[in-house]
């Protein structure tokens, strides 16, 4: 016991003394770190306040069908959390030279995991919780629910469900490296990655949103009380769905009936905590020694094999900017936790443009019109800011400790900045045109709006992929050597942030003119799009602005002391 | 050449190098010598353009390195205390890599890794990956990779810590060779018997400032073992 509190005072102690230190740059720091986090807070409780209130008491959903939204959004929160405690704790507890040296120290496995597990937990989620406390206080507010409320909500239910999934990720990760020695790495990664999704895929069947609402709004007003059969079996073992039901019915005065979802919620954490440690113990010291030996024990490179991309073959490019580019892109295919998560985030993609194509909304009011079409477009922003947070974001940090052999070399700071925008404009904003011209399309059938849509989100990709860029040179991490760490850091999550509140301006920029093309068509049947040349202009000019400020960033941080 | 004017490099309240004057003639094995914290990697850094001077200068062949730090980084190779690769690069790729840096064409840049792979015994490994490498191999790769452009100054700091004695042995030979064809090394090493076996001239800084400088020729070795007791005198 003592060695944990050690640990964990020496782990407060460094983060504290890193986060409050009292110099004109640090102070500048956290402020805009409180600005960003507290108003993306905020933001988030009034879109959970604004959407409780619409679907319960303008779209008259009823109480039921309320909660199974929440439990199907809870159960992509609860992925979500696994997920990235799965990706962040194989450098946390597997890779980090942190646990090298406690595995010298005389301190048992289990505690090494404990405290490894709570660092990884606490680093992976600490943004996703702040989501989830202030969907709580949108959430209850709506219900008038007291102060006790949201503390025992946040403490005795988000974060044992966060905790599940967080545990659950790291013994599926141990299981993992116990089985890659038997059968090799690459096949269990595929196979992991197709059984990831057919679970998504599988819940999302069974649950059948469309179907639901179909089937409850049959019943309509007469819903509440009347639905629990519509559940099918297996979701009642899921936490997703404990949580919602402890809501539901704290929220309708019945604690009898919500505190047995409390008990078995917290009694799941408690059995797996349990389970972990005796997993840890039996497991963690064995696995670990596996992932060193398989990064010791790699055999010749069988990665694949391109003869235009090889060193050392003539180039009609400059020699300096062609070795950057093979540098670059043999670095990004020979390390999987790079292309794996590319390739992850083209198959979402694909199913986003797919679900797009089956959507057969049939609005007939134009607000609703220009509302379909802002969600479909500040979809295509927030996936460009995804794949721009996860792939552009770390970017200079991923330079690294070898950054002393371009620092060294004859080759301008500068160009290596703009190289690495070019590199990563020309691939996203092509893949931002491509999915924005074809799920506008698809929704709309409208290539005046498809023209729209095009010139929007080159404005926004560019912007965004500069604000990535700039502050990921202002926040680089030259130490980390895991590019999913450096984009899930402090300075990555208040750079998503920064993007959200972007997005959520071009959002009110263009709604109002979007209304007005859409009653234009609707109601006087002639599309007047001179109404949305302004917001457009207006949009490019302030990417304009972004992308300056981002970049003058940028250049100044990489040329700073390395 | 080499040549610092009042060199200073500041971190807040804290002065790492304090005016620094020195000026190293073409052809010198120079030695730079000081105790832990005396500024001998912060002086480098700054030389190489890791880092900015918060005052003065260094110029190299020429060239201020903060004014013009294209055509001074041209003119000089370095290596660095920890030789860090590409983990997933292999030695031969980090060397096509730094040649392409120095805008060298990938003929000659093919044809000077096959010099280098026999002056440093490279050949055994330079196919596999960085991540394979042992602490010696990193830095004979980097020391490779710092020679491929043939410059006239080598900026060298720990040259032989990690090394095994053969590979010393050839470090060492090669870069007095080197210096005999009139390339200039400044090398910061903690290692005296090396200093005393190499060097021209040395250099001892203490808190940022040099506090002693000695010069021997060829013929008249004068530290006659006696350094190691100079040195711990002077940084006592």
């Amino acid at each position: 016991m003592r060695e944990l509190l050690l640990m964990f005072n020496v782990k407060a102690l460094s983060f504290l003394k890193g986060t409050l230190r009292w110099n004109g740059q640090a102070v500048l720091k956290n402020l805009s770190s409180i600005v960003i986090f507290g108003g993306f807070s905020v933001g988030v409780f009034f879109v959970s306040r604004f959407a409780t209130e619409y679907l319960l008491y303008q779209a008259h959903i009823g109480q039921f069908l309320f909660h199974r939204f929440l439990s199907m959004i809870l159960y992509v929160f609860f992925i979500t959390v696994n997920l990235g405690n799965m990706v962040v704790s194989y450098s946390t507890l597997y890779k980090s030279q942190e646990v090298s040296f406690l595995m010298s120290l005389p301190i048992s496995h289990a505690k090494i995991f404990l405290i490894k597990f709570v660092d990884n937990f606490f680093y992976s989620s600490i943004t996703l919780s702040l989501v989830g406390f202030s969907v709580l206080l949108g959430y209850g507010s709506i219900f008038d629910q007291p102060w006790y409320f949201y503390f025992f909500s946040a403490f005795f239910i988000m974060l044992p469900f966060m905790l599940i999934a967080g545990i659950v990720a790291v013994l599926v990760l141990m299981s993992l490296i116990k089985i890659a020695t038997k059968v090799g790495v690459r096949w269990l990664i595929v196979t992991m990655v197709c059984l990831y999704l057919g679970a998504i895929y599988v819940y999302f069947r069974i649950t059948n949103p469309v179907a639901m609402v179909q089937e409850v709004m049959k019943h309509y007003p007469n819903v509440n009380e009347y639905f629990g059969y519509l559940d099918p079996p297996f979701i009642q073992y899921l936490p997703n769905h404990w949580v919602t039901e402890f809501m539901y019915w704290t929220i309708n005065g019945d604690p009898a009936r919500a505190i047995p979802y409390f008990a078995i919620l917290f009694l799941t954490m408690l059995g797996l905590v349990a389970f972990a440690s005796l997993m840890a113990r039996k497991f963690y010291y064995k696995t670990w020694v596996a992932a060193s030996d398989a990064e010791l024990m790699r055999g010749p490179a069988t990665s694949l094999s391109l003869k235009w991309m090889e060193f050392g073959r003539n180039s009609f490019l400059r020699p300096s900017t062609d070795v950057l580019i093979k540098r670059d892109f043999w670095m990004f295919f020979r390390e999987p936790s790079q292309w794996l998560h590319l390739m992850l985030m083209m198959i979402l993609l694909l199913i986003f443009v797919v679900s797009v194509g089956s959507l057969d909304l049939k609005l007939a009011q134009p607000f609703l019109q220009a509302v379909s079409f802002l969600v479909v477009f500040m979809f295509n922003g927030f996936l460009v800011a995804s794949i721009a947070l996860r792939f552009v974001f770390p970017l200079l940090s991923l330079e690294g400790d070898t950054f002393w052999a371009v620092r060294a070399s004859p080759l301008s700071l500068s160009r290596l900045y703009w190289y690495k925008f070019i590199a990563a404009f020309s691939f996203i904003v092509v893949l931002a045109e491509i999915l924005v011209g074809v799920s506008v399309y698809l929704l709309h059938r409208d290539v005046m709006l498809v023209g729209v849509a095009c010139t929007g989100i080159f404005f926004v990709a560019t912007s965004v992929i500069s604000m990535n860029l700039g502050a990921g040179g202002y926040f680089a991490m030259f130490k980390e050597k895991n590019p999913i760490r450096v984009s899930s850091s402090q300075g990555a999550s208040l750079t998503f942030l920064s993007v959200m509140v972007y997005l959520t301006l071009v959002a009110t920029v263009l709604l109002i003119p979007l209304h007005e093309y859409f009653e234009g068509i609707i109601i006087r049947n002639t599309a007047v799009v001179q109404w949305l040349y302004g917001p457009l202009l207006i949009v490019g000019v302030t990417s304009i602005v972004v992308s300056g400020i981002m970049h003058g960033v940028g250049l100044r941080a990489v040329k700073r002391d390395y | 050449m080499i040549e610092l004017t009042s060199f200073v490099k500041k971190f807040g309240s804290f002065t790492a190098v304090n005016g620094l004057d020195l000026k190293i003639p073409e052809g010198q094995f120079f030695g730079f010598l000081g105790p832990n914290g005396a500024g001998k990697t912060t002086t480098i850094k700054m030389m190489t353009g890791l880092y900015a001077p918060t005052s003065g200068s260094c110029s190299i062949n020429g060239f201020d390195v903060h004014k013009e730090p294209v055509r001074a980084k041209r003119s000089f190779g370095y290596v660095p205390d920890q030789p860090y690769l590409y983990e997933k690069l292999t030695g031969r790729e980090f060397m096509h890599f730094v040649g392409g840096l120095f805008n060298l064409s990938p003929a000659m840049v093919r044809a000077r890794i096959e010099e280098l792979v026999d002056v440093f015994e490279i050949g055994h490994f330079i196919d596999k990956r960085g991540e394979e490498y042992s602490q010696g191999m990193r830095q004979r790769i980097v020391l490779s990779s710092a020679l491929l452009h043939e410059p006239r100054v080598l900026i060298i700091d720990e040259p032989i810590v990690g090394l095994d004695p053969r590979s010393a042995r050839l470090v060492k030979d090669t870069l007095k060779q080197k210096t005999r064809e009139g390339m200039t090394v400044f090398m910061s090493t903690h290692l005296l018997e090396i200093v005393e076996e190499l060097c021209d001239r040395i250099v001892i800084i203490k808190d940022g400032r040099i506090i002693h400088e000695e010069v021997q020729s060829e013929t008249t070795r004068r530290f006659n073992g006696e350094l190691e007791a100079m040195f711990l005198e002077l940084t006592r």
